[in-house]
């Protein structure tokens, strides 16, 4: 995907035919309220004329048959908008989850997108279920308003037409500076977040170093700053609600005395040909509040059109910096055939923006390859491609005598156990931790690696369920529960990064012991390390 | 709906008086609305009457018209008065609220704030007293005055006019609402609850998919994963779906509220007009007025269509376990010195196998003793429990001669610090990250301390002290992140230092610097350590093993 169709646009485009028929059926219903206006104007002017209880029933009933179809047909278009909008920011979504869950290398963190995919889209739905709607409104149903009143009274036309855009032009200038108020609000948010998030993983820290009140001191400060950035942006939405609430007003206020002295007889001006009757007087002072509403609903809808803005530009960028999808894609695919053997042949790799060369080897089943060298050479990104997740920038890897690419990936890694440095625990048991394919075996593996004592000693056992990162775990039994995995998973191919690392002396033994047995069994595996121990005991050592 | 009730009175109490001040302006302004629509009404009807009577000159229109003008603009500010009064009294109380909860998060078990999810957690205290924010500006004030402005208007109307036309609107219009509003909130609760559920749901889920992102397109589970997620997905939009439609269908059935009740004051007001009970201009007002009490009515939807997941944030803020409540504040005086664990055993709640059994060891001042033996030999587990974070299950802790639950947490912290396998690091300065050990941390201090811990070297070219790191202290090797770590230890001068494998990650010469700097750093401290390395054995006085 790339930015050269910006989504609100394409939003709105997906959602224009929807929406304008949910504009037609609000339409219809708010041209029932001159006809409602207009029997109640009629009736009231029949208590002065004294026509009769029957006159003002007859007309009560056309004003509740006219009013309930109105509600009937707003609540249709509400309907048939938030329905649009929803389907609209649904599809979206999937695409989102899609895309992101496709490809490695993402420019938020996890915790960004999914608060995005989640907590933020929903402001796109509020966008174009009441934003556009009320656009729509002011530009089709002012008008016609404005142009009844007219048939009555020029001058309470002219009033009208007057204080009506005033309305935008003030909304604008206040809305000037309430976005300056905003993206200082939103930058407070976003470091008090980052604060609380840097801290909330720390808390264990906290405690020791008895730092807790002043981290509550300096939280309680920005927590402050925070409130009254919050309270610059309300004072200023505020104000803007405030002058359209005082134009609106003084306009109503303005039609009534009007109306008033010119039926005194005190004003002489402003109707036709006759005087403004009773009647035409109670009309236009009806339908002065409905000619100020689709404004006000407008400026209510406001902030809904600033957040979304700031989440679509959010999305652009994101779908913008796109790295590759994970080659092969992430269904899964049948093993690829043929001996669990890999080669790579003038390989270079983009890694954060530069280009990695990694020295030729090839890897046949029944041997142990070690990847050394000191950090930042590429060793993980050479694991990385040589499991097919991440493509090369050129050079070609062989994997069981094939090219490794787009229609080999998934094949490949069909038949590879990965043993990464540190422990990620999806929030699930330990024991379907374990046995990701359900090939079952847990237990021999556990005895195999040397960790049926380290589930021996959580709580409940196999069925525990660990912190994220492995909480309730040293680091060596957390190695030890990884080595359990890959042995359960019976893959030809083994692949570890620091299988040893932040490991004592005996448990790196025992790791090591368990790598090599896995090779003797005609296993095919591959370790990235700088343990002088492993590189002893591997078969060939790759210097990068 | 107690958690809610407890919120709204939180919120309340933080500024009773400024919030007391906002509900009556925010009565003022409704009732201002309906007074401006009534008085119109009346105001036109009245001048229309005299005008067709020939008697206009008569007609005082002054004080009817400088009353429109009074309402119309006074009800303006009323309105802008009220917002600010009551969101700032909010967001204040909110504010505190959030501080509080923080404290409460701190004071958590030690294994607690391990197994914390920084996600979850933040967004209990972003998301969830956002949430809150709502109790009582969108649901509790709008209930309060929209009630007491439909029961005033009815009075009212009943000296005003005639009590068969207030009758009609506090019974038919307000008791309509009523029921309306009534049964939203009833049907919206659970269904607000479940959406924030689902929500939750699928935000976990796609967390937890894409940390583990290698390992799930490793081992072909992330097909499967995007499946789940999808399906979550699906399931929030059509619960956010029945939310909206309910909310939809609750604002229709409230203006047709109105509208029936509009349509029977007409009805009722042409007979009473009629019959000589009241003039038109009269039977006018209720008719204005009960189109301007729509508002006030239509104000109470949205809070009541939240109120699930308000109550819901509610519950999870609030419903979270009392802290446990430190010891007494007063600092013991200590008898002895030293450390002295006594006969500790210990085993993992639910598990098969012990982790320790009968440990006893004494560590002087001055001296280090070094723990040993393979991983998982419990270790780890008893620097903990000596640490006062775990409670051993048999055995005592004696620290300076006394037992470690003797000790009030400030004062055994004073006393003892510890440093864990696994330390977290804060973005922003090195300078930043020693502070949290104390409070006015001098640069001559800060410079000692990094000499010691072998990091004057490696962040001399990066601004010494001034050095910035990134998120969790990125930027700093593994190693290098350690040091920082022992750095912040050795700044709260311990007379008990309790060492997780000090050197791990460091070259033999580093490590033995390091090693030689933490002694002189601290030369009476009692040192308990757990080591691998055999520097760090080499360095103790005593070899433990386990």
């Amino acid at each position: 995907m790339s930015n050269a169709d910006p989504l609100l646009p394409r939003l709105t485009r997906a959602t224009a035919g929807g929406l304008r028929r949910a504009g037609l059926w609000r339409l219809g219903g708010e041209l029932l309220w001159p006809v409602q206006a207009a029997c109640l104007a009629m009736a009231i002017g029949g208590w002065v004329s004294g026509a009769g209880p029957l006159h003002s029933a007859a007309l009560a009933a056309g004003f509740l048959a006219a009013g309930l179809l109105r509600s009937v047909l707003e609540a249709r278009a509400a309907r048939l908008a938030g329905e649009t909008a929803e389907a609209a920011v649904a599809g979206l979504r999937r695409d989102l989850l899609a895309a992101e869950t496709a490809r490695l290398d993402r420019a938020l963190s996890s915790g960004a997108f999914a608060a995005l995919a989640v907590q933020k889209l929903p402001s796109l739905k509020r966008y174009l279920a009441r934003y556009r709607p009320a656009r729509m409104r002011v530009a089709a149903v002012a008008p016609v308003l404005l142009l009844l009143s007219l048939w009555c009274s020029w001058a309470v036309a002219l009033i009208l037409a007057v204080a009506g855009p005033l309305i935008p032009v003030f909304m604008a200038l206040v809305g000037m500076a309430a976005k300056e108020a905003s993206q200082k609000q939103m930058a407070e948010i976003g470091s008090l977040n980052t604060l609380l998030t840097d801290r909330l993983a720390m808390l264990q820290d906290i405690r020791l170093l008895d730092a807790g009140g002043r981290t509550e001191r300096d939280f309680g400060t920005r927590a402050d700053a925070l409130r009254q950035r919050t309270m610059e942006v309300l004072r200023i939405a505020f104000l803007s609600s405030t002058v359209l609430e005082l134009f609106s007003a003084i306009g109503v206020a303005m039609v009534a005395v009007y109306v008033g002295f010119s039926l005194l007889g005190e004003l002489r001006f402003g109707a036709w040909a006759t005087p403004l009757t009773l009647q035409e007087g109670i009309f236009v002072l009806l339908l002065a509040p409905s000619f100020f509403q689709p404004l006000r609903d407008l400026a209510a809808a406001w902030h809904d059109q600033a957040e979304a803005r700031a989440v679509a530009e959010e999305i652009d960028a994101l779908m913008d910096g796109a790295a590759a999808p994970i080659p092969g894609g992430i269904a899964r695919a049948a093993p690829l055939p043929g001996p669990a053997s890999l080669a790579f042949r003038d390989v270079r790799l983009m890694r954060g923006g530069h280009e990695v060369a990694v020295p030729d080897f090839a890897a046949a089943p029944g041997e142990l390859v070690v990847l050394s060298g000191p950090s930042g050479r590429g060793k993980s990104s050479a694991l990385m491609a040589a499991m097919g997740l991440i493509p090369v920038a050129s050079g070609e890897i062989e994997a069981a005598g094939r090219p490794l690419g787009e229609d080999t990936a998934a094949g490949w890694r069909a038949r590879i156990a990965w043993l990464p440095q540190a422990i990620h625990v999806p929030d699930q048991s330990l024991a379907a931790f374990l046995d990701p394919k359900g090939k079952g075996g847990v237990d021999k593996a556990l005895a195999r690696s040397a960790s049926a004592e380290v589930v021996a000693r959580l709580p409940g056992g196999l069925a525990a369920r660990l912190g994220e990162s492995g909480a309730g775990l040293s680091g060596g039994e957390a190695r030890r529960l990884l080595l359990a995995r890959a042995v359960a998973m019976k893959a030809d191919l083994v692949i570890a990064d620091e299988p040893t690392a932040d490991l004592d002396a005996g448990t790196a033994a025992a790791v090591i012991a368990t790598l090599e047995s896995l090779a003797a069994e005609g296993r095919t595996v591959i370790a990235a390390s700088h343990d002088s121990a492993l590189i002893a005991a591997a078969d060939r050592e790759v210097p990068l | 709906m107690k958690p809610l009730l407890d919120v709204i009175r939180m919120i309340w109490a933080a500024a009773p008086g400024t919030m007391a001040k906002g509900a009556l302006l925010s009565l003022a302004t409704l009732l201002a609305g309906v007074a401006l629509l009534g008085l119109s009404g009346w105001f036109i009807t009245a001048t229309g009457v005299a005008g067709l009577m020939g008697i206009g000159i008569a007609f005082d229109v002054f004080r009817p018209s400088a009353g429109v003008r009074l309402l119309a603009l006074g009800r303006a500010a009323s309105r802008y008065g009220e917002r600010l009064l009551t969101h700032d009294a909010t967001l204040r109380a909110l504010s505190a609220l959030r501080v509080t909860l923080l404290r409460r998060r701190m004071q958590d078990s030690w294994e607690a704030l391990g197994r914390l999810r920084p996600g979850p957690a933040l967004t209990r205290l972003t998301a969830d007293v956002d949430a809150l924010d709502g109790t009582v500006l969108r649901l509790a004030l709008p209930l309060a005055a929209g009630t007491s402005t439909v029961l005033l208007a009815g009075a009212g109307l009943w000296w005003l006019t005639h009590w068969s036309l207030a009758l009609t609107i506090v019974a038919v219009q307000g008791g309509g609402s009523a029921v309306l509003l009534r049964r939203l909130g009833r049907r919206s609760v659970p269904a607000s609850i479940r959406a924030e559920r689902r929500g939750q749901a699928l935000l976990r889920g796609t967390v937890s998919t894409l940390r583990g992102q290698i390992d799930l397109a490793v081992h072909g589970g992330l097909a499967g994963r995007l499946r789940l997620l999808l399906g979550r997905a699906e399931k929030l939009d059509l619960a956010a779906a029945r939310l909206d439609r309910m909310a939809e269908r609750a604002d229709a059935g409230l203006s047709a509220v109105t509208t029936l009740a509009v349509a029977l004051l007409v009805a009722l007001g042409g007979w009473l007009v009629q019959a000589g009970t009241l003039t038109a201009a009269q039977a006018a007002i209720p008719v204005f007025a009960a189109l301007g009490l729509h508002e006030a009515l239509a104000m109470m939807r949205p809070g009541m269509s939240g109120m699930g997941a308000m109550a819901d944030a509610a519950r999870r803020v609030f419903g979270a376990a009392e802290p446990s409540g430190g010891t007494g504040p007063s600092a013991p005086d200590p008898p002895g010195t030293g450390l002295v664990l006594h006969g500790i055993g210990h085993a993992r709640p639910g598990a098969a196998a012990p982790v320790l059994e009968a440990v006893s060891l004494e560590v002087r001042p001055g001296e280090t003793v070094a723990l040993t033996g393979p991983s998982g030999r419990g270790k780890s587990t008893l620097l903990q429990i000596a640490a006062g974070l775990l409670s051993a299950d048999r055995g005592e802790v004696l620290l300076c001669g006394l037992p470690l639950a003797d000790w009030p947490e400030p004062a055994l912290r004073g006393r003892l610090a510890f440093l864990p396998q696994r330390s977290m690091l804060l973005a922003g300065t090195v300078m930043e990250n020693l502070a949290l050990a104390r409070d006015g941390l001098s640069r001559g201090e800060a410079d000692a301390v990094l000499a010691a811990v072998a990091l004057d070297g490696p962040l001399a070219e990066r601004g010494g002290a001034d050095a910035r790191l990134g998120e969790g202290g990125a930027g700093l090797s593994g190693g290098e992140a350690r040091r920082l770590s022992l750095a912040r230890a050795l700044l709260r001068r311990p007379a008990v230092l309790l060492l997780d494998e000090p050197t791990e990650g460091l070259d033999r010469a580093t490590a033995e610097r390091v090693l030689h700097g933490i002694r002189t750093a601290l030369p009476e401290a009692a040192i308990l350590c757990a080591a691998h390395r055999e520097a760090e054995r080499l360095w103790a006085d005593k070899v433990f093993p386990l």
